[in-house]
């Protein structure tokens, strides 16, 4: 009899199951992703308390994490927010789902400083996933994880796996302007190769030789959503604490550890999902796209009516209609498709709302018109007001007859005016950040809001690098028209930054050698490599040197037989001393127990040491070279401009460099090849003048020929 | 060391093995949020589920440490505000809510029992919420917005008026000389005690079919009577709250052995309705309907069994059945069976399987003798609550004037009557229908729509093979009746 047959098979128990003691699967989560692209919502909350489709956006990542299985997590907080997720996650659900949920707060400034943190505090005991907090996905990735184990057991030096997710060539939720590119060993799935491609830029890919040589399948996808979840290793850790400056998990952590394949093989491998969802909101422009995949249910489970939080009451009705309980809607009131609607808010007479998120307790008056739009929690708008496209956050009031037009930020607690037009991509908020980043209330801008309003236009302040970023990932963003011709010349992703550090000097010189022939750009790329790598190593050594405070004598022999090994440029050289002085004096301004002045420092870092640099800088052209390079790495430092400013005023003062070295940098283009650049160099402006002035008094050459020059050295470009 | 293993990812069979470490707190939101995520979700995993947690509620006592429960009333509104928090977790799981109310008709049932025991003719404070009258009060909203108004309510008054009509009715042979002997001998009986435990003990160590009817079919039997409290009356009043839970728990785990062998029963009657050359259409690999096929087969009846695919959700699950046979169910007793447990495949045991897509069903039915199906879920009207692609098939049926027959366990039938019938269905992951990166253009323009479930009106089916046996649909009524106390098709809110 079959039952019998069926009984018996199950009372022979196999014991597949794992019974081995297993370690608990480790998470982080970094909730501050050290950007400024929600401001102004940002100002009051961090951004993954930010609401997505009515639940806050770091509940859907931590649903993921216990969906994925994992029991510990580690909340990493850094900056102006701490606090406030601190306190969230401490009364939330949370706390009693996972094993352990702890919060991590730091000072960290990147996520490369976030990962130095968590190794110093040597909290991961194993392999672990690191997601940021602002990741909504679906993904099963337990089939990445067994083949990361696998791995790791065969190779000790595969040392992290990146999970991507495969999205044709064009895809509302992958970035548009920064498109990434992977290029992997399609029989091992490792990673060789990684690049940020960007729109309207040469497509050309600089993949070492080695790698075409050594493998035989490579597939270079440029197809992939990174959605910023990573299986970690206690060892990737480790290389984040070996190589202090880098900040960016793609951009330095990636390509550096690539670039050190050869010297100490660690691999990083990929893992590409074909199935499921997972996308991070980075940016507004990806907070519009995933809101619209979760209505739409792609993220399904995780849609509205899962009903992720406790009191949440969500219920689906047809055209993805998602209506909480308590929702009042006026008879002739229209309800579009792909619309939320939470609690207790209420739509007036003749209203259509389509397409869009509604919080809770909003008040929607009569007549209005609310089409694409995300409305925070309770939210007033008048009647026969247009809302398109545009974000309105918490407690925000739009009067009467309003218009707010397309890519419109309208920040907490803003009040607009009846009868006034917010026009795009306006950013309206109501407080601000002062210099000492304190929150302060803005002055009302009566033209803005209208009588009676409470708000300001957000003026952009182009000295804060970080306001201005945002502004233009802002505007470029909300606009929800594809915008793929996009003509800026700035690029608005955290990854992007580092481009200008190491990579802007060779990447100029190695075209001139690229244009010539196939074979000899090869030979370009691989000087350039092989250069890059030199400067590294000989920079290490020096700084080593010196915070060592070690003889100068014998830095210089170290660097010389460095030099004689890789039989290097006299300007590699420089670019490699100079590096690390910029780096030294930094240091000495940022020790944390004494810090020290920057004219102090930079006097004590160059007259310790200055038989390093009269060893290889000794004619103009060359000193010239040796600014150059002392500005570029001390562009994005801390007091970059007032550490420049004595370096080069000890520099002038001690001979080491002449009035004319002096002119010819500050006529180099490269020296003001970008703003940031200009700016920079626009502090020790005082330094040369009054050299080169002095010089000319002596000498009584004139100042103009100098212009000519310059020129004369835009065209080399 | 890193091992090569991976972490399990939550699921049944985890939520299972860590219920009898985890507290019970968390043991509850663990449950909800695996409800919620999707990670529970066929009938039978949700119905094996709840009841594990039930017992644990059960046994944890009132304060959730010393195992006791001061009154039976206090331990009615627990299972009660439990029972909200999964169905609210998850309202589309129809499955959780019978379990639920099972859970409640067990304890009433105790607690009737005990009640005359202890109580005077004047009536405890028991008998004041077993008044069957209750639920024509207020209504209030229910998440679903599913009414709890049950045809039955209407059509016989007291539930304990047919009852006896019940019993000799079902067709299954062994159900009623069951019940039976607990009407005749109660009156006679020296002790009530002895009368009502000495079946349940029986049916428990043999595994018989007879696990459902306690709930239900007693009770009327035993309703406050004058002559039997009478008799009783010097039973002392001492251990009262000990022997509740010490005979709840009893009831319970009937209740999980009855999830446990629900297959096996529906698949005796399996000999009744498939014949040799018959040819059967059916949706998808259930257990059930597996088991009930692979029973017909095993007593050498010769068929052919088409199967519709259940493209776009569940057709590589049912690809898989078709080539290696069904997956055993999950159940403590089997955990870790894994690939080995597999039941045999049809085509092993000699029957031919052919293998459709579901657009192909309405061509084929002028050659199908009969449509078997497994819903999630059997509303108290009769219909259906099962995979997307069952509307389609029985639309077809009708118009052919082919029978479905609907194989459902009793834990199944729902007291629920369905008023809003299309928030019912659930809609998936459209990524099954297009897939997620094939055109981002595409996807930015349309709505891609997935449903998972269909909801069924009952007109479309002739006849519903429980457990117990077969029944008509215009009888259905009365085995939900049984089952379910009219005090708990109301559960409401908190």
């Amino acid at each position: 009899m079959a039952p019998k047959a069926s009984k018996g098979g199950k009372a022979a128990k196999q014991n597949e199951g794992p019974t081995e003691a297993e370690e608990p699967l480790q998470a982080v989560v970094f909730t501050d992703s050290h950007e400024g692209r929600f401001i102004p919502f940002t100002y009051s909350q961090p951004r993954c308390r930010l609401k997505l489709a009515n639940t806050p956006l770091i509940e859907y990542t931590l649903e993921w994490l216990a969906s994925v299985g994992v029991q510990e997590v580690f909340v990493h907080t850094a900056g102006n927010h701490s606090e406030q997720v601190e306190a969230y996650l401490e009364q939330s659900r949370w706390q009693d789902t996972f094993d352990s949920l702890r919060t991590i707060t730091s000072a960290a400034t990147s996520i490369g400083d976030a990962m130095r943190d968590l190794d110093e505090k040597g909290l991961m005991k194993g392999d672990f996933i690191s997601v940021y907090g602002d990741l909504v996905a679906n993904i099963d990735i337990s089939a990445a994880l067994s083949s990361h184990k696998t791995r790791r057991l065969k190779n000790k030096d595969a040392i992290m796996t990146m999970i991507l997710r495969e999205a044709g060539d064009y895809h509302r939720t992958k970035d548009q302007h920064n498109r990434q590119c992977f290029v992997i060993d399609s029989d091992t799935s490792r990673c060789i190769h990684y690049e940020q491609v960007r729109p309207r830029k040469s497509p050309r890919l600089d993949i070492p030789a080695e790698v075409m040589k050594d493998h035989v399948d490579i597939d270079m996808r440029e197809d992939l959503i990174d959605c910023g979840i990573d299986i970690c290793t206690p060892d990737s850790l480790a290389q984040w604490s070996d190589s202090f400056d880098w900040k960016r998990p793609r951009k330095d952590f990636v390509h550096g550890v690539l670039q050190d394949y050869e010297t100490f093989g660690r691999t990083i491998h990929t893992h590409i999902v074909k199935e499921g969802y997972a996308a991070r909101v980075n940016s507004l422009r990806a907070y519009d796209a995933v809101s619209k995949d979760v209505v739409s249910r792609w993220t399904y489970p995780y849609s509205p009516d899962m009903n992720m939080l406790a009191d949440q009451t969500y219920q689906l009705a047809k055209g993805n209609v998602y209506r909480e309980d308590r929702v009042t809607l006026a008879r002739s009131s229209s309800i579009g498709r792909r619309t939320v609607l939470g609690e207790g808010s209420s739509v007036g007479e003749g209203s259509v709302i389509i397409n869009s998120v509604i919080g809770r307790r909003c008040v929607i008056g009569k007549r209005v018109r609310v089409e694409n739009a995300y409305i925070w929690d309770d939210a007033h708008i008048g009647d026969d007001t247009v809302v398109e496209t545009a974000i309105v956050a918490n407690e925000v009031s739009i009067g009467k007859k309003c218009h707010v037009k397309r890519g419109a930020l309208i920040s907490q607690g803003v009040k607009v005016a009846d009868g006034v037009v917010v026009e795009e991509n306006m950013r309206l908020a109501k407080i601000e950040r002062d210099d000492d980043d304190e929150v302060v209330q803005g002055v009302t801008d009566p033209k803005i809001v209208g009588e009676g309003g409470e708000g300001f236009l957000i003026e952009l302040n182009e000295e804060e690098e970080e306001v201005y970023e945002a502004l233009l990932a802002g505007v470029q963003d909300m606009d929800l028209v594809e915008d793929d011709d996009d003509d800026s010349d700035f690029d608005s992703d955290d990854e992007d930054g580092a481009e200008y550090e190491h990579e802007m000097v060779p990447a100029a010189r190695s075209g001139s050698f690229a244009s010539v022939a196939s074979n000899e750009s090869e030979e370009g790329a691989e000087l350039k490599r092989k250069k890059a790598d030199f400067v590294r190593t000989a920079t290490d050594s020096v700084l080593d040197g010196m915070t060592k405070k070690q003889n100068e004598d014998n830095i210089q022999l170290e660097l010389q037989s460095h030099r004689l090994a890789e039989n290097a440029e006299d300007s590699w050289i420089r670019e490699a001393v100079a590096t690390a002085f910029s780096r030294y004096i930094v240091a000495l301004t940022e020790n944390e127990e004494e810090p020290q002045k920057p004219k102090v420092a930079a006097e004590a870092a160059i007259m310790t040491n200055q038989r390093l640099i009269t060893a290889c800088v000794k004619e103009a052209g060359e000193q010239a070279e040796f600014l150059l390079f002392l500005q570029i790495d001390l562009l994005h430092r801390q007091q970059g401009g007032e550490v420049l400013l004595h370096a080069a005023y000890v520099l002038a003062i001690e001979d080491f460099v002449d009035s004319v070295g002096l002119q010819e940098w500050w006529d180099d283009s490269r020296s003001s090849r970008t703003q940031e650049l200009q700016d920079l160099r626009d502090k020790a402006e005082g330094v040369v003048t009054s050299m080169v002035a002095a010089a000319a008094a002596e000498s009584s050459e004139d100042e103009e020929s100098g212009e000519d020059e310059d020129d004369e050295d835009e065209d080399d470009e | 060391m890193p091992s090569a293993l991976a972490p399990p990812t939550p699921s049944l069979t985890t939520y299972l093995r860590s219920l009898d470490e985890a507290p019970l707190d968390k043991s509850i939101t663990t449950l909800i949020s695996l409800l919620k995520r999707r990670q529970i979700r066929s009938s039978r995993s949700c119905a094996l589920a709840t009841t594990k947690l039930l017992i644990r509620v059960v046994e944890a006592g009132e304060d959730g440490s010393d195992g006791k429960w001061s009154s039976t009333q206090a331990l009615i509104a627990h299972i009660r505000t439990v029972g909200r928090k999964l169905i609210s977790a998850q309202p589309k799981e129809i499955v959780i809510g019978n379990i639920v109310r099972r859970v409640l008709g067990v304890i009433r049932e105790v607690a009737d029992r005990d009640s005359e025991t202890v109580a005077d003719l004047s009536g405890s404070e028991i008998s004041g919420p077993t008044s069957p009258i209750t639920i024509t009060g207020e209504r209030s909203v229910l998440p679903m917005r599913l009414s709890e108004f049950s045809p039955r309510d209407v059509l016989s008054g007291r539930p304990g008026t047919a009852d006896s009509v019940a019993s000799s009715t079902f067709s299954s042979p062994a159900a009623a000389p069951q019940q039976r002997p607990n009407l005749m001998t109660a009156p006679t009986g020296t002790s009530l005690f002895s009368i009502l435990q000495h079946p349940q003990t029986q049916t428990r160590s043999t595994s018989s079919p007879y696990a459902t009817p306690p709930a239900g079919t007693q009770s009327p039997a035993l309703r406050p009577s004058p002559t039997f409290k009478s008799t009783i009356s010097t039973i002392p009043e001492g251990g009262e709250s000990l022997d509740i839970k010490a005979e709840v728990l009893d009831g319970l785990a009937e209740l999980l052995d009855e999830l446990s062998v629900v297959d096996t029963q529906i698949a005796e009657s399996a000999l009744e309705h498939i014949h040799s050359g018959e040819v059967i259409l059916t949706h998808g690999s259930s257990r059930t309907v597996q088991r009930f096929l692979l029973t017909a087969a095993g007593k050498k009846r010769r068929f052919t069994v088409f199967v519709a695919e259940l493209y776009p959700n569940d057709h590589l699950a049912v690809h898989d059945t078709l080539v290696n046979g069904s997956l055993p169910p999950v159940s403590p007793e089997d955990e870790g069976l894994g690939e080995k447990g597999r039941w045999k495949a049809l085509t092993a045991a000699g029957v031919t399987v052919v293998l459709v897509p579901d657009t192909a069903v309405f061509a084929l039915m002028p050659r199908v003798n009969k449509v078997l199906l497994s819903p999630h879920a059997v509303m108290a009207s009769g219909s259906l609550l099962a995979a997307a692609g069952t509307e389609t098939i029985c639309l077809a049926a009708k118009e052919h004037r082919v029978p479905v027959v609907v194989l459902a366990g009793v834990y199944k039938l729902s007291p629920v009557y369905p008023f809003d019938e299309e928030g019912m269905v659930e809609y998936g992951d459209p990524s099954k229908v297009v897939g997620f990166a094939e055109d981002g253009r595409f996807i930015d323009g349309v709505d891609v729509v997935n449903p998972i479930s269909d909801f069924v009106g009952a007109e479309g089916v002739g006849l519903y093979v429980t457990n117990l046996g077969g029944c008509a649909p215009g009888y259905l009524y009365r085995v939900v009746g049984d089952h379910y106390r009219n005090e708990d098709i109301e559960l409401g809110r908190d």
